[in-house]
């Protein structure tokens, strides 16, 4: 016992503490009369065929487009790539908003060119607006495993006589398979947990019902819905798990030089992509700040998102030092880290609804920003505990070790050498957590303190209302801080993610 | 047989409304019952949490924001949710010996009788409840405004006497039809037709309706395609029609009415008190005076229930109306009325 790292007995609370919301949870649905009925099959096929098919649309977009950000030498490859990464910063609730009220009879475009459109809603629709928003997970996944393939692989076989096509297919995408699987499990994930988009789609999947039995006063109902989600997630969870990276020793990167009507071609097919899940939302945001000003919309919204945000980015990386030195010292450091990876599985909505009762048995903190922040933290942790992760096991122990050598207290070397080496991996982890915060709708929604409206709990209020003119101004301001989120990943975690030059991949 | 009355009385006032707007207001003031004004009221002062359980959009808003504006040291917290969702976080709050409003005010009266048959609500001084309508006096909650539910149609694809007299007879109609089955109004309707027709006909209602209907988000959007054609006829509270009316003159939208059942229910918003103080009690003498009541009604078409204050301009003469009698309370028995909709599919 005496030989176990420091930050064990803190990781063991923090892991604790994730188990909470699931603990409550089976608490309330121990009241819930049934375990599984007729209506329940019904979400259950509706959220697993949305899963499904939106793992395969995404696939579909997220490779070749993972293809063409690694391999192929287009103009500007480095706008491209942030361009086709922007929708991974976007909540897809913007989307299924602004597509919903585009679309259709009745919708804006009819309203404007006279022309008449489909409407986008349902299975197809919610398929439609997933796939747009969760492509870049696969997309920036395989891209990095592509990188980390040996080109001279591709080019021995095209020497052979093997095509270009049969080339990416028989020997570039076996071996990115892990990459892909790991985009497509991401996908799966955010799929399973979003709230917004199922709801403004009307696709009964479980966070939509939940919701729903949560206003209809059947809470034991919702906590059992929430255990039957938090049973496909923790599959997924394990399914992640398994996937290990395998690593090639880097070689020749491989480099494709289209022709100008093919990367004209390129362009058109892409064009749909970005026009549908970036330029649509930011259109009709811009009408409805044309047509009703700003009308309604107050400042503190968009501080109270900041503030809780920035408390939540905070919190969450003091938290999250001891949890990601636990799971490099060792092996029971590992599995408490994987505890509190329990809390991104947990929809907001399931996690909303645990610590509403929370509250209620510690009246101190219901209805406080406190319970919030909490809310934020336990859902976004591993983000923060990921990329700290990530940059200290980078780290390279010598330099603390010559420090040392060289007269420096433990203390010293710490401050001076390892903290600023990581210091990157907070920044990053912390402008994760801070975005993801933003964003964040439903715990918001029931567990934000009387009064408090942020950006996200005031676009959703409109939406219900009908007032569509009046997201305008929130909408816009969740899209450029969806735009800073991007920017502070490209310099942060991620920007190795979104080099161009081969040498500098991970 | 009250009720009658009571809709005598509305359009006996539905006349006064026809009237110049200068000339009703004499007549309002001459009349002895007539609703209080917020001059006469003390001023508000201290701290007030509201569970606002979403109004219409921007309106109810006004509302409070006027209130904030008089009372300069009144220091009113709202927060909002859907109604439903706000009552049973009432009722957990209570079970876990936890009270943080002071005041609820639902749009759905099946909520509040949620709240008060938990014992949650204060009950309400009768100088209060008796500014109410005679038939909205209830001694532990205040109606607000009342709404009617209606049936909106399209003026270019049929006429008025093509739609049948009685709700039950539209699941067999070749009508099509504009729905929000997910709607809260929508839903309550949908209880009061279960008290009043029992579970096994409300179920054939549903699958008849189904085959012929078309579903959208909230009954705002069921208006708009009756109005665009989409479909002849809808189902939706009185005042969307109106307000669409109001804001597009040449509207291809009407109102009709069924008889004496639960396609015209009469259902009201309404406000309780929670906390034993004078506070909350004084918030309530607000939302029933002239002032509010008139707005309500001439804003956001709602049925004002106090007496002197006209109701909304453009609701068709109310004494053709015969609502069903329905104790509003009793709409909180929502959970059948879910447990029917998802066993039909329509949810």
């Amino acid at each position: 016992m005496t030989s176990w790292p420091k930050s064990y007995p803190f990781a063991l609370f923090i892991a604790l503490l994730a188990v909470v919301p699931v603990g409550v949870l089976f608490g309330l649905a121990a009241d819930s009369t049934q375990l599984f009925d007729i209506q329940n099959l019904r979400v259950l096929g509706n959220t697993l065929l949305l899963m499904v098919l939106t793992v395969i649309g995404a696939t579909l977009i997220g490779v070749p487009l993972a293809l063409l950000t690694a391999y192929v030498q287009l103009p500007w490859r480095r706008v491209w790539l942030i361009v086709l990464a922007a929708p991974l910063a976007m909540p897809s609730y913007i989307g299924a908003f602004t597509l919903y009220a585009a679309f259709g009879p009745g919708g804006e475009i009819t309203n404007l060119l006279g022309i008449p459109t489909p409407a986008v809603h349902g299975l197809v629709g919610a398929t439609l607006i997933m796939v747009l928003y969760t492509y870049p997970f696969v997309m920036l996944t395989t891209r990095a495993s592509l990188l980390g393939l040996d080109g001279n692989l591709v080019n021995a076989a095209r020497t052979l006589g093997m095509s270009l096509k049969e080339c990416l297919w028989r020997i570039v995408l076996p071996r990115a398979a892990t990459g892909i699987a790991a985009g497509g499990l991401l996908v799966a994930l955010y799929t399973l947990s979003d709230f917004g988009t199922p709801a403004i789609m009307r696709l009964d999947t479980f966070t939509r019902i939940i919701f729903v039995e949560y206003n209809a006063f059947g809470l034991s109902q919702a906590a059992m819905l929430s255990l039957q989600l938090l049973a496909i997630v923790g599959l997924v969870l394990f399914l992640e798990s398994r996937i290990s990276g395998s690593r090639e020793k880097p070689g020749h990167h491989l480099t494709l030089w289209p022709s100008r009507w093919q990367s004209s071609w390129i362009l058109l097919t892409v064009a749909p992509i970005i026009l549908l899940a970036l330029v649509l939302p930011l259109l009709i945001f811009s009408l409805w700040l044309l047509r009703d000003g700003t009308e309604g919309f107050e400042l503190s919204y968009a501080w109270n998102s900041t503030y809780a945000s920035l408390l939540a980015a905070l919190v969450a990386v003091i938290i999250a030092i001891p949890v990601a030195h636990a799971a490099i010292a060792g092996r029971m450091g590992r599995i408490m880290e994987r505890i509190t990876y329990l809390g991104f599985g947990v929809p907001g909505i399931v996690m909303g609804t645990a610590l509403v009762y929370v509250g209620l048995k510690l009246p101190f903190i219901y209805q406080t920003l406190g319970l919030l922040v909490m809310a934020y933290v336990l859902r976004f942790l591993p983000l923060a505990v990921g990329s700290i992760r990530s940059a200290a096991e980078g780290l390279d122990p010598s330099l603390a070790q010559a420090a040392r050598v060289l007269g420096s207290s433990p203390r010293e070397a710490f401050q001076r050498v390892t903290l600023p080496l990581t210091m990157r991996g907070l920044v990053a982890g912390a402008a994760l957590v801070f975005l993801e915060a933003m964003r964040e709708l439903p715990a918001t929604l029931m567990l934000g303190p009387t009064g408090f409206e942020t950006l996200a709990t005031y676009l959703w209020r409109v939406y219900e209302a009908g007032y569509f003119g009046r997201a305008a101004v929130p909408g816009l301001l969740l899209v450029l801080m969806s735009g800073l989120g991007l920017a502070l990943m490209l310099s942060g975690e991620r920007r190795a993610e979104f080099d161009i030059k081969e040498d500098h991949h991970s | 047989m009250q009720r009658r009355t009571f809709i005598q009385a509305m359009a006996a006032a539905g006349t006064l409304g026809s009237l110049p707007l200068a000339a009703n207001h004499v007549l309002a003031a001459s009349d002895l019952a007539a609703a209080v004004s917020v001059e006469q009221l003390p001023p508000l002062v201290g701290d007030i949490t509201l569970y606002l359980g979403r109004g219409e959009g921007g309106l109810y808003e006004n509302v409070l924001n006027a209130i904030r504006k008089r009372n300069p040291k009144l220091n009113l917290q709202v927060r909002r949710g859907a109604t439903a969702a706000l009552a049973n976080t009432l009722v957990a709050e209570a079970k876990a010996g936890v009270r943080r409003a002071d005041l609820f005010w639902a749009v759905d009266s099946g909520a509040i009788g949620m709240v008060t048959e938990a014992g949650l609500a204060k009950p309400l001084p009768t100088d209060l409840t008796s500014q109410l309508n005679p038939r909205f006096q209830y001694p532990q909650w205040a109606p607000v405004t009342g709404r009617i539910r209606t049936i909106p149609f399209n003026t270019d694809r049929v006429t008025a006497a093509q739609i049948p007299s009685s709700i039950m007879a539209l699941a067999d109609s070749d009508l099509s039809i504009g729905w929000a089955p997910a709607y809260a109004s929508f839903q309550s309707f949908l209880t009061a037709m279960r008290l009043l027709e029992g579970d096994k006909l409300t179920a054939e209602w549903l699958r008849g309706v189904s085959k012929h209907a078309t579903s959208f988000a909230g009954e705002l959007g069921v208006v708009m395609a009756v109005e665009r054609g989409e479909v002849d006829i809808g189902f939706a509270n009185h005042y969307y029609a109106l307000r669409l009316k109001s804001g597009k003159a040449d509207a291809k939208v009407d109102l009709a009415f069924t008889n004496n059942d639960a396609g015209c229910l009469v259902n009201a918003s309404g406000i309780v008190a929670l906390s034993d103080d004078d506070l909350p009690i004084n918030f309530i003498r607000y939302l029933l005076t002239q002032e509010v009541q008139s707005y309500l009604a001439s804003e956001a078409y709602e049925v004002p229930l106090v007496g002197g204050v006209s109701p909304p301009l453009g609701l068709p003469s109310l004494s053709q109306i015969s609502p069903p009698e329905v104790d509003l309370t009793q709409l909180a028995d929502l959970r059948p009325t879910l447990e029917l909709m998802r066993k039909v599919g329509v949810l």
